[in-house]
């Protein structure tokens, strides 16, 4: 595979974990702890949109090989997941009082409740949404490209997504004080900001888009119980690199780490003996080594983030 | 000693302590019933036992890191992988690299390699924030899983490792005891009758071989707990800087914490390689961990007997969500509904028990130290005679054993 083309790979998983790094990234600094049930928030994502669209059907026009009923689908998929989150989060974590490690191993809690939930209503075995398959495009082959118009859509999705955020957290007054909040969670607290009513909006953003996140996923391989939890790990690689609490932190941490992931195949090419099966070793290993270097990742400031 | 007078301990018991040994009872006399009516095979029931009893050694060396000492450990799995592969490695007929040695060998270097490898994770890891060291060892322990599958050149990959003898095979007169014992047949229900033949007195062993390493980490650590290294981690634990400005070594006493948790939980990993006699690299997944955790949350952080209680209510789960398996009007596989519940406990204990069920109380004073207090009208030796001999008037020692200090 081209060095093109495996980073042609790299921006479609991107966009996926992109998705996924914002919403931990949110939670992490606003709620104040490693939401471990954010990988399974992908999970429920995607399987509402599995069965939205089982209901919806593909209706109307294809835009990139995708039927309009599917954007209506993840649509559902993103509402869904933010749903469970504000449940949860009603129901479970506000209603705790043990610290930030105590809500860490709560959220585990939470995702194998998550997990069984959707074990039991659908099977342990893998499913494909009902879309069919794409030949990879035909006029970005002689350039040794190969994506499919699918792939095209899950990056402009994402880019659209990530885009209505920055406008959300730039220019509305949620946005402000979800920053204000990020930022000085006391300061935003005395400054008048109803604190509980932004971290309920934090978990809407971070959970919808997490949801967003695994819809995709599903398109980009296919929909299995473990799917999120598996991806964990190197979402939370990228957050880390990105720097806790930073949604653009976030946003270039996810790009990264999607990026080296996919770009793994090259180390062997330049004699470095690692193959594509330790694609997820390399990531961790990054993401230890920016804990020890540098905890505040890329894009954050020397000061503690939220946490212990 | 009035801790271990029959008449005086009922007194010391809190209510949930009474509770839970009552379910305990009820409980082991349930299943005593089921063994005599044979319902229950007495070679399976050892199994669970000695699985449990696993579970339970691994909740001790969790419950060295995160009760005593604070540690977010999240690659029990990995370290309980160590130990098995280390055992199953050196010691299986198939092995890809040694094989063939004595599992005594087997057992050593396991526990060496996995020593060693809490150092490496340790050094760097340690030092971190509590959450953060929670997922960098989660991710050095998908690590550690990758390496065993892929490399298959010297783990055998996915497929495994198989022919691991039992632990005492070629040991004078254990090796051969499952086979030269009698098979007997006790009929204590008329019909059903329980049959104790090889794979019994197999399981019987394993089982003894289990609690010993059960009792020597046990003891092991409750004396590590009373002794003034436990008081240091206690310290560490809540209040870190405190310690630090008390001058201890912090980094120092973490990373015995986590070598010592960790070569605890290697121990169970060798115990499972020669319970099962096969090893693959799913006996790492990251569920092993949580299974673990569990354990110790339910029982009590910091708390050794809550880790055995836990170790023992979580096999109970895994084995029983299997059971229900077995009857076909019930709805709900046992693989979701076994996470479904171990996800609720989780929840349900820390939404109304943070503490665990069996909270550490006494276990943490040295015994001598809470013998005054407690029974002051009990004469006692030792401190008081200690302090009357240098002058300080015998008659009114009650306090004697709070100024040990």
């Amino acid at each position: 595979m081209s060095v093109i083309e495996l980073a042609a790979n790299g921006v479609v998983y991107s966009s996926i974990i992109v998705l996924a790094s914002i919403g931990l990234s949110l939670i992490y600094s606003i709620a104040g702890f490693a939401n471990f049930a954010h990988g399974d928030t992908m999970t429920v994502g995607a399987y509402a949109t599995l069965v939205a669209f089982g209901l919806i059907g593909g209706v109307g026009f294809t835009i990139l090989g995708v039927p309009l009923g599917f954007f209506a689908a993840v649509g559902v998929g993103i509402a869904a997941a933010a749903v469970v989150a504000v449940v949860t989060q009603r129901m479970v974590y506000d209603a705790l009082d043990v610290g930030s490690i105590g809500l860490l191993i709560t959220s585990i809690g939470i995702a194998f409740i998550y997990r069984a939930l959707i074990q039991m209503g659908f099977g342990a075995d893998t499913v494909r949404y009902d879309i069919p398959s794409l030949r990879p495009i035909e006029s970005l082959q002689q350039y040794g490209v190969l994506i499919t118009a699918h792939d095209l859509a899950t990056v402009l999705s994402a880019a659209l997504l990530v885009t209505g955020l920055h406008v959300l957290l730039q220019h509305t007054d949620l946005g402000r004080k979800m920053r204000a909040m990020a930022d000085n969670p006391d300061l935003a607290r005395v400054s008048g900001i109803r604190t509980y009513r932004v971290k309920l909006w934090s978990w809407v953003i971070g959970a919808g888009l997490a949801g967003a996140g695994g819809a995709f996923l599903g398109l980009f391989n296919q929909l299995s119980p473990r799917m999120g939890f598996n991806l964990l790990l190197v979402v939370f690689a990228a957050v880390i690199l990105g720097g806790i609490g930073s949604v653009y932190g976030a946003v270039l941490g996810g790009f990264l780490i999607g990026m080296i992931v996919e770009m793994t195949p090259l180390l062997s090419r330049v004699g470095v003996p690692i193959g594509i099966e330790y694609a997820e070793a390399v990531a961790f290993l990054i993401m230890v080594a920016i804990l020890l270097v540098r905890p505040t990742g890329i894009a954050g400031d020397t000061a503690e983030g939220g946490g212990v | 000693m009035s801790r271990f007078d029959p008449r005086t301990l009922g007194d010391e018991l809190t209510f949930t302590e009474v509770l839970v040994s009552v379910v305990l009872g009820f409980v082991a006399l349930a299943l005593l019933l089921s063994l005599a009516a044979g319902r229950l095979g007495p070679s399976y029931f050892l199994f669970l036992f000695g699985l449990a009893g696993m579970y339970a050694l691994l909740s001790l060396g969790l419950n060295a890191q995160w009760g005593f000492g604070g540690l977010i450990n999240f690659s029990v799995a990995a370290f309980f992988g160590i130990g098995a592969y280390g055992a199953a490695l050196m010691t299986a007929g198939n092995s890809p690299i040694a094989g063939g040695f004595s599992p005594l060998i087997g057992l050593i270097v396991a526990l060496l390699v996995a020593a060693i490898v809490a150092v490496a994770i340790g050094v760097p890891t340690l030092r971190l924030r509590a959450d953060y060291l929670a997922i960098a060892t989660l991710g050095l322990a998908e690590v550690i899983r990758l390496f065993l599958r892929n490399e298959r050149q010297w783990t055998n990959g996915s497929a495994g490792i198989r022919g691991i003898p039992s632990f005492f095979e070629g040991w004078p007169l254990l090796g051969t005891f499952p086979q030269t014992m009698p098979t007997l047949e006790i009929v204590i229900v008329v019909g059903s009758p329980i049959t104790l033949g090889t794979q019994f007195w197999r399981q019987l062993l394993n089982v003894s071989l289990l609690l010993a390493f059960l009792g020597g980490a046990f003891f092991v650590l409750r004396r590590a707990q009373q002794s003034p290294w436990g008081r240091v981690l206690r310290t560490i634990r809540s209040d870190e800087d405190l310690a630090k400005a008390l001058g201890k070594n912090t980094f120092a006493f973490k990373m015995q914490a986590f070598v010592l948790g960790s070569v605890i939980m290697a121990l169970a990993g060798v115990f499972y390689a020669h319970l099962n006699l096969f090893v693959n690299p799913g006996d790492l997944d990251p569920i092993t961990t949580f299974y673990v955790w569990v354990a110790v949350i339910l029982g009590g952080s910091g708390s050794n007997r809550g880790a055995l209680l836990g170790g023992f209510v979580v096999v109970a789960i895994r084995e029983g969500s299997r059971f229900l398996n077995d009857f076909a009007w019930f709805p709900i596989d046992g693989a979701p509904l076994r996470l479904l519940l171990i996800g609720l406990l989780i929840v349900l204990v820390m939404r109304f028990r943070p503490q665990g069920v069996l909270p550490p109380q006494r276990e943490l004073i040295w015994p001598s130290a809470i013998e005054g207090s407690s029974t002051p009208e009990r004469p006692t030796s030792g401190v008081r005679e200690r302090k009357g001999g240098s002058g300080g008037g015998g008659g009114n020692g009650n306090d004697g054993g709070d100024n040990d200090e």
